[in-house]
């Protein structure tokens, strides 16, 4: 137990055999829960093994050994066969060495189809009802960023429509994310090729990430997860598009499942217009840093200093 | 005196002789395949008729505006570039009909059709080249192949279409519809 390393709000106890109480950790607190919830129910009945009581002893995800997640994520992946009855893969990519990713956005190309939206919805499990989607794309006038006289629910027969533009928001990555700062469990954080993620099974709903946000770019769950078997994507990740369980919150993570294995994100593959562009921002050849070096980039919100890894342009 | 002159005329001739490498001289790709570079899309295997001379082998070229037939009817009313001022050869080649051909003269292959507009839309090409304009498909740190101008902007009628965009988005539960 003392090699694992430590998360800095929640110390383990010392291993003295004294001096108790105090030193009470959440995870003892759980334990004795726990036990004495198996004395209520009449010990024959219950199984600590059982996969209710292995979520609830769940360590966070930067103290889980290999083994640890090999376990955490067979058990999620049959969770997701009951729930769903298709057989799933979770994996568990990490960041790459020296890859710092980030995206530009091509405003004048964009034409407010909203493919991006769908694929996205796909790509991440995104249930319909209650509908949720990682991507809104707001209708402006053209020469104006009055975003609160914009609208996401611009519906004409055909896009783009004279005298708007498009503005497609989603999570920022930011480098100094307040989403991150607001929580209080350290359930979601950035990492460090610039993504921020979020553990559900450490997750409290508390929501005020979602309320520090300023791109509105944070879903939260009110429902058990819901979604039809063939819309079930069975390439998951742990920190990514895995069926997110009730009461926690989510987001964008520019598709980590796919974008650490080489592939760009779902958004990125089926924009049709080509406006959007992804890359790694440590590379001077990809194209995103040459964008950032040569075109007049700009950032939503950049008063609030947030410093976004996703980038707006013209041209 | 001499000698700062002859140092200053020295120094000038040296840099002058020796111009700085040029990064991005050609478009990225036209080398070949690299992980670092994308490959450029090769357009002649789309085209439903390519070669031309199929059916061009033999006939004189009428570099006038006249009403088209059969398999270019269709272009009597799509086609809107340049105005009136442009028709087929202005971009086809009237020499070698599966050849296209640059506001320059030069003649250039169906692969190469971005050389064809981008010798009038000068602007585009550092855009394109940089991956600022267009479309890449790959994958981000691998192989991956930038489309041709054509690919999206049909030469006839380059405005990329208006489409039908996806649904919109339903209101937050609770809400009416906005």
């Amino acid at each position: 137990m003392s090699t694992r390393k430590s998360l800095p709000i929640y110390r383990e106890p010392e291993p003295e055999p004294a001096g108790e109480g105090d030193e009470a950790s959440r995870r003892d607190f759980l334990k004795l829960t726990a036990a004495a919830a198996v004395l209520l129910a009449g010990a024959p009945a219950c199984d600590t093994s059982s996969p209710e009581f292995q979520e609830v002893l769940q360590r966070h995800y930067w103290e889980l050994t290999p083994d640890d997640k090999k376990r955490i994520f067979a058990r999620l992946e049959a969770k997701t066969k009951a729930l769903t009855g298709v057989s799933v893969k979770i994996s568990d990519p990490q960041p790459l060495e020296g890859v710092h990713f980030a995206y530009a956005l091509n405003l004048t190309h964009c034409n407010g189809n909203r493919r991006c939206v769908e694929a996205c919805a796909r790509e991440n499990n995104l249930p319909n009802d209650p509908q949720m989607r990682y991507i809104r794309v707001i209708e402006l006038d053209n020469g104006s960023q009055h975003l609160e006289k914009g609208t996401a629910y611009y519906d004409p027969e055909r896009v783009p429509q004279p005298g708007k533009f498009y503005l497609p928001v989603q999570c920022h990555q930011c480098d100094n994310p307040p989403c991150v700062r607001a929580c209080p469990t350290k359930a979601t954080w950035k990492e460090p090729d610039g993504i921020v993620v979020v553990d559900y099974n450490w997750c409290i709903g508390c929501r005020y990430c979602q309320a520090a946000c300023p791109y509105h770019a944070r879903r939260f769950n009110w429902v058990s997860p819901s979604i039809e078997p063939d819309r079930v994507n069975p390439n998951q990740g742990y920190l990514s598009n895995r069926i997110r369980p009730v009461g926690v919150v989510e987001k964008c993570t520019f598709c980590l499942h796919r974008t650490r294995n080489g592939r760009y994100p779902a958004c990125y593959e089926a924009c049709p217009t080509g406006a959007r562009k992804f890359g790694n921002l440590s590379d001077p050849e990809s194209e995103v840093r040459r964008i950032v070096e040569n075109k007049r980039v700009w950032i939503l919100k950049e008063e609030l200093g947030t410093e976004p890894r996703f980038f707006y342009f013209y041209g | 005196m001499r000698f700062w002159t002859t140092f200053v005329v020295a120094v000038a001739l040296v840099v002058g002789c020796h111009p700085r490498e040029q990064k991005h001289e050609t478009v990225s790709g036209v080398k070949g395949p690299d992980a670092k570079h994308a490959k450029i899309e090769p357009r002649s295997p789309m085209l439903p008729a390519y070669p031309c001379s199929g059916c061009h082998a033999g006939r004189q070229p009428k570099t006038q505006r006249y009403e088209l037939k059969e398999f270019h009817e269709v272009r009597n009313h799509e086609f809107s570039h340049g105005e009136d001022a442009f028709w087929c050869y202005q971009c086809h080649s009237s020499k070698d009909i599966d050849k296209l051909v640059t506001s320059t003269g030069e003649l250039v292959t169906f692969d190469e059709a971005y050389r064809i507009c981008t010798s009038c839309h000068g602007d585009k090409i550092d855009d394109w080249r940089d991956g600022a304009h267009g479309l890449v498909v790959g994958n981000w740190n691998g192989e991956r192949t930038k489309k041709s101008c054509p690919s999206c902007h049909d030469p006839h009628d380059p405005r990329y279409p208006s489409i039908k965009p996806e649904p919109k988005p339903a209101p937050p539960k609770g809400l009416k519809a906005l």
